[in-house]
This record gives structure tokens, C-alpha cells and sequence, in this order.
């Protein structure tokens, strides 16, 4: 039920196409969307509408390009979307933390462990890591001391 | 003379922290005050940054399983079972029943002592010092009772993929039930030591309120959300391990002030003693760890979310596996992260008398958020 309901109301922002239903007991996610960067704001907006809260956004590196991946889920019925967003090396991802206060937290983090950057973030800074560290631990050719 | 030129308004900064008592961890807060009051507020975190996610992807699936012990080590058997349940999904493997129980009541019991110690040190917070004997002296007997079983006081690594590697017997059930029954008989004494103290009301009656509304912008789950009226419990909603079984209810408050966060967790360590009981009687028999476990943890490619009902919320985690020994990468994500977040807007325009208040009203655990 709710499935449908994310599904009229996303796909004019990310056209068609880009949303599929993924097997629930194997995933643990209802839907899969796939967005470009510049959408998102459009898409926080749209899920904030239903209720939605922002459940866990992070990153993986690909080693050749980046991906932000959202989790939205909600309070009221069982439904969980993830969103993943492909970023090239070097491009910028528009915050919504306008949109989920939350979200000012999150892309910090994921800023820097990932050197990705979130434009019109109101406080891109280090939040986890030393004030002064310029390097990204999580990227995957970031060599770990043992 | 200063006075008669006019005083200047200014706001002055507040250090609280990074060593204090009343953060329970290594937090610092960079309070803008002017006079009594709080004008802006900014935690700094990361004093306990352990890298754990890094570590996840250095290390094979099974070597990743102490950690989750120490990431939020007053509820450490949650994190354990949401990394068991999340590899468990990723290998497709079907947990016996009889495990699904051992891990339920385990945990619950893990969640009843995480409350008691949020219950005495709050109390202390607020300058109470007495509640916080009792619950240590209640939850001694839960912790000797998990120590007999799992081998370890706090970080416990007890579960494993497929199942538990001991099963309890029938003295351990005996200790639940004995456990169970002498904390309700304390109830009583904690109704009329703290639930009616006329000062302990009056500091939080009406302080700290969270909205409806700022709980799904920031993604506040757990008591939290729940004292804002908001009935989300991922054992109701999103049902896992043997939870659906059990018969019990959501704690809900109204205001979504700091008595009503009290009040829910109080009434979750009933549900809690409930579930326990529920699960003591209807324990069934049969193995305790699923056939034809791989000694090699090699889950095929694909990606996984696990969410479970932690003591301070919701505990999700994101694994990739590229088909290797080693994930691809984990993301853990804590509930007191999210909590936290919203600390700035709680405590503006709020006196630093009840910033204390506010703070330990969220049940942080300041490893959690800083992984």
C-alpha cells in the first residue's frame, strides 16, 4: 500500500524507471530508488511529506566513483526505501539537511570519512575526526595502521 | 562607572566537558550563554572515535563479531543479534527456535539493565543518590545471572551466526523467574522513592518537551519518541527473532517532557519482565545452533539493512558484501547519533539548570555515537 503511494509520488522527481520493489525478507528494504544528485532535495521533500524519517545516510566508495546511499523509513507502517545516488569523483551533492535537520550530522560524517562534499551545507566541518585531519579513513585506498 | 554607561549585552561560552560527570562518556558541549540562559549549543563528539567501520571492512565476518559488543556496551546483546540477523539474511540461513528464544530472553535482560543503569544515574544526575543503590544492587543479580551464561559482565559476544554456542538450563531459567519476581517486588519502592517525588515531578514535568514533528525530522526512535506519543517499536512493527510470539505493549507518553521518557522506560522494564516470563514458559526444545553453518563466512554479492529495538532506539545495519570473506563495507547506525543531533534545539533558550536534565534524559552512550 505504501509501496505505491512512494512510488506516485517519487516518480515525477526521478522519472521512470528508477524505482523497483526488492524482496523484503532477503534485503530488509521495500523499494530501491536510484537518483542523481540534484534531485535529492526534490526527494527529501517528497518523503518528509509522508512522514518519513531519515533512517541512515552514508556512502561507499567504488574505488572509480562514489555512492551516497539513503535509507528512509517510517514511524506508522512498515516500509523502508533505500536511495542510491551515483557521485563521480569530484562532484558535489546537495545537502538536505534544510529539508531533515538530521541530515547536517550525517553528511558531515560522511564529508569526512569520504571527502564528499555536500554544497549548502550551513556546517561542513569534521564532526567525528580531529578538527585538523584532512584525510578521508573510509576511502578504500586509505591504508589502516595495525 | 560601568552601570551608569549602560552594560553592554554580550554572551559569554560555557565549556561543559569533555570531563564531566554528567555527560556519562567523553562529550563536550560548547555552550553560548547569556546570563542563565542557553543561547546556541554545539556537542563536540569523536573523543571515543574507534574507527569500527573501518575495522568491519578489514576483518573477516566472524573477527567483527567482538566489536559489536562495544559499540553501545550497556545493550551489547542487541548489537549482537542485529549483526547475527544481518549476516544470517545475507547467507539465507534459518535460525532454530529454541535460539531465537535463548536470544530473546538474553537480550531483554541485557535491555532491563541498560534501563536500571540509565534509571540510577539519571536520578543521580538530578542529585538523588539513593536510587542509584537500588538499581545497582537489582541489577547486580541480572548481571551475575548473564555472567553465568555468556561469560562477561558488559562487552558480551554471545551469539553467533546460526544460533547461541551454549544453551541455558533449567537453573538459569529458574534465576530468570527468581529475578523477575523480586524486581517487581521493588516497583513499589521506586513508585514512592522517585515516580511521586514531588521535586523529582517539578524538574521534569514540562522540561525538555520533543515534539512529534522535530522526532521525524531528526530520526529520534526509542523512549524517546515514545514519551512524544509516537507507539514505534521495531519488536512490534517490524517483527524479528521470536518477538511476535510474546504478548506486550508500547509504553507511550503524551507530553513528550522528560517524566514522560521516565515513565516509558519504567514501564518497559514491566514489558520486559513479561516477555521474560512469557518466553521462560514457553521454551521449546531442539538445537540451538542451524545445520551446515559454513566455517567460512562467505556471503554471496548483495546488500543488507537490519534494524533492530535497542534500550536507547533503533540500531540499523547496512552491510555490502561483494562476495568476499571481508564485508565490502558496514554502516552502523546508532540511535543515539540521531538523538543526539537534536540536543541543540532541546536545550536553546532552556536554563543550564535543566541542561543536565535534558541530557540525561536522552540515555546517551557517547561510544555509540562516536563508533
Amino acid at each position: 500500500m505504501s509501496s505505491q503511494n512512494i512510488i506516485q509520488s517519487l516518480q515525477p522527481i526521478l522519472g521512470p524507471d528508477r524505482l523497483s520493489e526488492l524482496d523484503y525478507a532477503a534485503t530488509g528494504c521495500h523499494l530501491r530508488g536510484e537518483a542523481q544528485p540534484d534531485q535529492m532535495p526534490a526527494l527529501a521533500a517528497a518523503m518528509l511529506e509522508q512522514k518519513f524519517y531519515l533512517e541512515s545516510p552514508t556512502a561507499l566508495d567504488l574505488m572509480e566513483s562514489f555512492e551516497v546511499v539513503y535509507h528512509f523509513a517510517s514511524f506508522y507502517e512498515l516500509c523502508r526505501l533505500v536511495v542510491h545516488v551515483p557521485v563521480a569523483v569530484g562532484v558535489d551533492v546537495p545537502t538536505i539537511s534544510q529539508v531533515y535537520p538530521a541530515a547536517d550530522w550525517y553528511e558531515r560524517e560522511v564529508w569526512e570519512f569520504f571527502g564528499i562534499t555536500f554544497s549548502g551545507h550551513p556546517n561542513l566541518k569534521n564532526l567525528i575526526l580531529p578538527e585538523d585531519a584532512d584525510y578521508h579513513p573510509l576511502l578504500k585506498d586509505f591504508v589502516a595502521s595495525s | 562607572m560601568i552601570l551608569e554607561k549602560g552594560v553592554e549585552e554580550k554572551t559569554f561560552y560555557l565549556n561543559l566537558g569533555p570531563q564531566h560527570p554528567s555527560t556519562h562518556g567523553v562529550l563536550r558541549i560548547v555552550l553560548e550563554m547569556d546570563g542563565e540562559y542557553i543561547v546556541n549549543s554545539d556537542p563536540v563528539i569523536g573523543y571515543g572515535h574507534r574507527a569500527h567501520e573501518k575495522m568491519g571492512e578489514l576483518k573477516t565476518y566472524q573477527q567483527f563479531l567482538p566489536n559489536m559488543g562495544r559499540v553501545d556496551y550497556l545493550h551489547a546483546l542487541a548489537y549482537n543479534q542485529c549483526y547475527c540477523m544481518a549476516v544470517e539474511k545475507l547467507l539465507d540461513l534459518k535460525v532454530p527456535e529454541r535460539a531465537e528464544y535463548i536470544r530473546v530472553i538474553t537480550c531483554v535482560l541485557n535491555r532491563i539493565s541498560s534501563h536500571l543503569l540509565w534509571f540510577g544515574a539519571y536520578l543521580m544526575d538530578l542529585g538523588a543518590f539513593t536510587p542509584f543503590l537500588y538499581c545497582f544492587d537489582d541489577r547486580e543479580h541480572l548481571l551475575d545471572l548473564l555472567d553465568g551464561l555468556t561469560g562477561s559482565r558488559l562487552t558480551y559476544c554471545f551469539f553467533r551466526f546460526g544460533g547461541v554456542p551454549v544453551d541455558i538450563d533449567a537453573d538459569f531459567v529458574a534465576g530468570c523467574r527468581a529475578f523477575v519476581s523480586r524486581l517487581r517486588s521493588r516497583w513499589d519502592d521506586y513508585n514512592n522513592l522517585v515516580t511521586k517525588n514531588v521535586i523529582f515531578i517539578n524538574r521534569t514535568r514540562d522540561v525538555g518537551i520533543i515534539t512529534r514533528d522535530q522526532c521525524i525530522k531528526y530520526g529520534i526512535t526509542g523512549p524517546i519518541l515514545r514519551g512524544s506519543g509516537i507507539p514505534y517499536d521495531i519488536r512490534k512493527s517490524e517483527p524479528y527473532s521470536a518477538y511476535p510470539e510474546f504478548d506486550f505493549e508500547i509504553p507511550i507518553g503524551s507530553t513528550g517532557d522528560i517524566y514522560d521518557r521516565y515513565i516509558v522506560r519504567l514501564a518497559e522494564m514491566e514489558q520486559s519482565c513479561r516477555i521474560i516470563e512469557q518466553a521462560c514458559n514457553k521454551l521449546p526444545d531442539g538445537p540451538i545452533m542451524a545445520e551446515k553453518v559454513p566455517k567460512r563466512i562467505k556471503p554471496p554479492v548483495g546488500e543488507v539493512y537490519q534494524a533492530v529495538e535497542t534500550a536507547r532506539g533503533e540500531f540499523g545495519m547496512y552491510i555490502v558484501s561483494q562476495g568476499d570473506v571481508k564485508p565490502y563495507r558496514i554502516k552502523l547506525r546508532t540511535p543515539s547519533f540521531a538523538n543526539m543531533s537534536l540536543f541543540p534545539e532541546m536545550a536553546q533558550d532552556n536554563l543550564v539548570a535543566d541542561l543536565v536534565a535534558n541530557l540525561g534524559s536522552i540515555d546517551v552512550v557517547i561510544p555509540e555515537i562516536d563508533r
